[in-house]
């Protein structure tokens, strides 16, 4: 009982029953065939993706912020490799750099005005999103005169950005995205930073007289997002060779789902990096395992939906029983692990 | 009015933007920007998107999102074509059909965002997905396609389709009485302050005796009634509901209304603003087109504004209460 | 082959009664598992094909085999997306694969790694047959796009319009660079000229925004007096702006595709004509020739299959209204 209570406590725990429940639904409705699942590579490399860019992005919300910019940088992160290393044919690690500087100048923007102005991140990093399209978009059509640029990287950054391993279709930025989570996992759970990102999501001007750097840490984790997300644009057009501009306004709502589906609490405070990442999970399952049932695709955006509001309808359900169970036992830390 | 009294009001922000815009794509733009065919052609724009903005402006002053729009506008435009072009009931049934579509999931999102603790950022996210995939699953089930055509009556035609004079869409007719609708709701009418007093403190309003339960499943049912109208009223004009689409309206009216001066925090804003910020968004989106510039400059331009409005907001805040201060 | 056949034959065996190995057996040798990479679902063209390739299926399901539709979630992540599907596919133990080559850069790696498995690999819809020989493909099937746009251009230049815009509203998409480049030269070829009208990536699928956008772009440039759209929903919204522009019976437009209100268009008059790429053909044929192929070893000995272009104007309108009341278009 004290194990089934001490799990129930656990932000992670909705999204390990979301995963659950996907699964057998699509086991029973869709006759899946769960070894398949588990050995392809289509899932992961879609949990890959948007996960590395879940896990800022969950940090920044635990924190009490949003970043929906992050839609336009991954199209801007892939379009500065190809047009600097492709078109303009420079070294490959100029690309890299330049998709990362771009978005570590945008996480900039969205960070400064986060901390110095009283409007909600969302509609700072709203302008910053609509702005970006356009920049990477016209950027693109007046110095390429096109919108798609082919790359040809050499074979140092495939190995490293855009590979394909275990001889099969599993991308190498699956290893990547391991790696941040366990970045993440330490950087919340382990270091004193974690504290702080709680405590900011809590309340931040307590968080202030604490004496955390609230504004410092904020504009870093606005440049965490944006960067993750140009670091995944700048993987894709390595392993795939070229890139194209996109709006990519479908990405800012998966990544929200998957964080939210993690068991973190929109308004800040609450989460953990093994939620977001089983999060992760569950979403690039629901979205891509349905190939592997006889569901017909046309109602994977209804799927979607449902598990979502059970998540969080879930979530809203653990987290009240996770809030009243703690003082009880008088351990603080309980509710923010 | 004093100087400093019209200083404060939060629609001289947007004014001035649209002044500055209307002047910029007006010199780039020339006779034809200027005369009739100009102003039809982002009065067009700014119609559908404003009849979308005016409630989802409301629900942001109240202090909630409402990202589902996006995809009601398909799913009415759908339900109405299914059932008056493809089972062939009257039009009035049709349109009735996909009011009700849009008002169904205006309730279930006033709903789980009154009853749970849930943002309802995250519960609209859920509700588009969801009415996306039955959009598509149904259409594809009843009709076999992805696209539907109707042709109305000629009297529908003129109540919701017709161009008038060949260039002005009817619809603009129907935003200003929205426009004119939610004014009176919101600044005349009692309940408007208590969708400002919901917007600033919820619990305070609760203890104030404002029913705000009942207020915010009554303005997502708004919201959802004004999308499904939207795209009724585009199966109407162009004659042809596809189930994809839809989605740009999400942030377009978002834009309008943040453009127009209310803050998401809640709790301020109006409906002339809103108005005037919809009229900026579209002036910019139709100016690029006559400006010969490349289109997508027009998003950077609707970026930059929309932080320039963000900005000026806190900047026009911080004036009003420095003027405020010193009237005491 | 022989190894593929005793898997089957001893899964079956394990797994059923004796007497449905009877009724097996005779099946399992010819049951081929096609898998279908295309379009998202709910875009109208795609789901023409989408139901040829499901039509040609039940031929492949009566003998035991299967046809399974991978498609995108939507168009955001174009050529990646449909890589990551095509090795999907591989990975689902697909007997037979059809796929389109949109964006080669991304895709043909992956479509290198269906030939090297050994999977009968069609192209269609995009690529054209110098794709299919290039990656080792058995044929490809479809229209060309660059083609499918001459025809358009062609179409209206010979009518005597000759000063053409083609509406773009996915810039990036090589398919749709590829009509709007066919279209320009295909006005060219008859002593006319084209451009592009490039819309911003959000007016896509808002049929308000393509109207005002074509209805600006020909107020500012009143020479025009061709255009072309990419689909039925732009193509309607093209003809609505022009309209509006007051403009009708001067400015002609060729659309590509077709769906119920675009015949009506061509039925009126508001519209010149439709290049048809005969999607439901194209998914149909794919699908039909790998099945043989699989189960029969029949080969096609025809290479490139071209579904279209075939254009739709008043001359032909009412025979293919008829077909599109048969369900076979």
């Amino acid at each position: 009982m004290d194990i089934m209570s001490a799990f129930i406590r656990r932000p992670a725990t909705a999204s390990v029953l979301s995963l659950i429940g996907v699964l057998l639904f699509y086991f029973i409705f869709g006759g899946v065939d769960l070894e398949k699942l588990g050995g392809a590579a289509s899932w992961l490399n879609y949990a890959a993706r948007i996960g590395i860019v879940a896990i800022p992005v969950g940090l920044l919300m635990i924190s009490g912020e949003i970043d929906i910019s992050i839609g336009a940088m991954i199209p801007a992160g892939a379009m500065a490799t190809a047009i600097i290393s492709g078109y303009y044919g420079l070294p490959i690690i100029f690309g890299i750099l330049g998709a990362l500087g771009i978005g570590v100048i945008v996480g900039l923007i969205n960070g400064v005005l986060a901390v110095r102005t009283t409007v909600p991140t969302l509609i700072i990093t709203l302008g910053t999103l609509i702005a970006m399209q356009g920049i990477v978009l016209a950027g693109s059509v007046i110095l390429t005169g096109n919108a798609s640029v082919p790359l040809s990287a050499p074979d140092w950054a495939k190995t490293l950005f855009g590979q394909l391993i275990f001889g099969g279709s599993h991308q190498v930025v699956i290893i990547w995205w391991l790696a941040f989570t366990l970045l993440g996992w330490f950087i919340l759970h382990q270091s004193r930073f974690g504290n702080w990102i709680f405590a900011m999501g809590g309340d931040k001007v307590s968080a202030r007289n604490a004496g955390i750097p609230v504004d410092r840490f904020t504009i870093l984790l606005f440049v965490l997002t944006a960067t993750s997300a140009s670091f995944v644009g700048m993987c894709h057009a390595i392993l795939f060779n070229s890139a194209q501009v996109s709006g990519g306004m479908n990405d800012i709502f998966n990544i929200i789902a998957s964080v939210v589906v993690g068991g973190v609490l929109l308004s800040g405070g609450f989460g953990s990096v093994p939620g977001i990442f089983i999060g992760t999970i569950t979403f690039a399952i629901v979205n891509k395992g349905i190939d592997f049932t006889d569901i017909d695709r046309n109602w994977s955006s209804l799927i979607i939906g449902v598990m979502l509001l059970a998540a969080v309808l879930m979530n809203n359900r653990f987290r009240n029983m996770a809030l009243n169970y703690v003082p009880r036992k008088k351990d603080k830390g309980g509710s923010a692990k | 009015m004093s100087l400093g009294a019209i200083a404060i009001r939060p629609e001289t922000a947007s004014v001035v933007g649209l002044v500055v815009v209307y002047i910029f794509f007006a010199a780039f733009g020339g006779a034809a920007f200027i005369g009739a065919p100009g102003w039809s052609s982002w009065l067009n724009i700014a119609a559908e998107v404003g009849i979308i903005a005016l409630p989802v402006g409301l629900l942001m002053i109240s202090g909630e999102f409402d990202i589902s729009v996006g995809s009601i506008v398909p799913a009415a435009s759908m339900t109405a074509a299914i059932i008056s072009g493809h089972y062939d009931w009257p039009a009035y049934v049709g349109i009735l059909g996909g009011l009700g579509v849009g008002a169904l999931v205006g309730y279930v999102n006033g709903f789980l965002v009154t009853r749970t603790a849930i943002p309802s950022l995250i519960v609209t996210i859920g509700t588009m997905f969801v009415v996306m995939g039955l959009t598509l699953g149904l259409a594809v089930l009843i009709k076999g396609s992805t696209s539907v055509s109707y042709v109305p009556d000629p009297i529908t035609k003129s109540l919701l389709g017709h161009f008038i004079n060949g260039m002005f869409n009817v619809s603009i007719i129907w935003w200003i009485a929205f426009a004119v609708a939610f004014y009176y709701f919101l600044h005349i009418s009692p309940m408007g302050n208590w969708v400002f007093a919901i917007g600033g403190d919820r619990e305070t309003a609760r203890n104030a005796g404002i029913p705000t339960r009942q207020l915010t499943v009554g303005l997502y049912i708004l919201s959802g009634l004004a999308a499904a109208f939207v795209g009724i009223a585009q199966l109407m004009t162009y004659q042809s509901a596809q189930v994809a689409g839809g989605q740009a309206f999400i942030f377009n009216s978002i834009m309008c209304v943040v453009i127009g001066g209310v803050l998401l925090t809640g709790g301020a804003g109006s409906v002339i603003g809103i108005v005037l910020g919809t009229m900026t968004f579209a002036v910019v989106n139709q100016g690029i087109f006559f400006s010969g510039l490349d289109s997508n400059i027009g998003s950077i331009i609707i970026g930059a504004l929309l932080l320039a409005a963000v900005l000026s907001n806190d900047g026009f805040r911080a004036l009003a209460l420095r003027y405020a201060t010193k009237k005491k | 082959m022989e190894d593929f056949h005793m898997k089957k034959l001893s899964r079956i065996a394990a797994s059923v009664s004796v007497a449905a190995i009877a009724a097996c057996v005779s099946t399992a040798v010819m049951a081929a598992n096609i898998f279908v990479v295309g379009g998202k679902p709910d875009d109208p063209f795609w789901s023409r094909v989408k139901m040829g390739a499901e039509d040609a299926g039940k031929v492949a399901e009566a003998q035991g085999g299967s046809v399974t539709w991978l498609g995108p979630q939507n168009y955001d992540n174009l050529g990646p997306d449909a890589a990551e599907l095509i090795r999907q596919a591989i990975d689902q133990g697909a007997d037979a694969i059809v796929g389109p080559d949109w964006v080669p850069e991304a895709m043909d790696p992956a479509f290198k790694a269906v030939v090297d498995a050994g999977i009968p690999l069609v192209i269609y819809n995009a690529g054209g047959i110098e794709a299919a020989d290039k990656l080792g493909a058995l044929n490809y099937v479809g229209a060309v796009d660059y083609k499918s746009g001459f025809a358009g251009g062609e179409y209206l230049g010979k009518a005597g319009h000759q000063n053409g815009a083609c509406v773009n509203t996915l810039p990036g998409a090589a398919n749709i660079e590829a009509f709007c480049s066919g279209f320009n030269d295909g006005l060219e070829s008859t002593g006319g000229k084209g451009s592009v009208l490039q819309l911003p990536a959000t007016a896509y699928g808002n049929a308000t925004a393509v109207a005002q956008a074509v209805r600006a772009h020909l107020l500012q440039n009143p020479d025009i007096d061709a255009m072309f759209a990419i689909g039925g929903g732009d193509t309607n919204a093209t003809v609505s702006g022009i309209a509006q522009a007051g403009k009708s019976g001067q400015v002609f437009v060729c659309g590509m595709n077709f769906d119920d209100s675009i015949l009506d268009n061509i039925q009126q008059g508001t519209q010149a004509c439709a290049v048809d790429q005969q999607g439901y053909q194209q998914g149909f044929f794919a699908v039909s020739i790998l099945n043989n192929y699989v189960n029969y070893g029949v080969t096609i000995p025809t290479r490139e299959i071209l579904t279209g272009p075939g254009v739709v104007d008043s001359s032909n309108v009412e025979l293919v209204i008829e077909g599109v009341k048969a369900g076979a278009r």
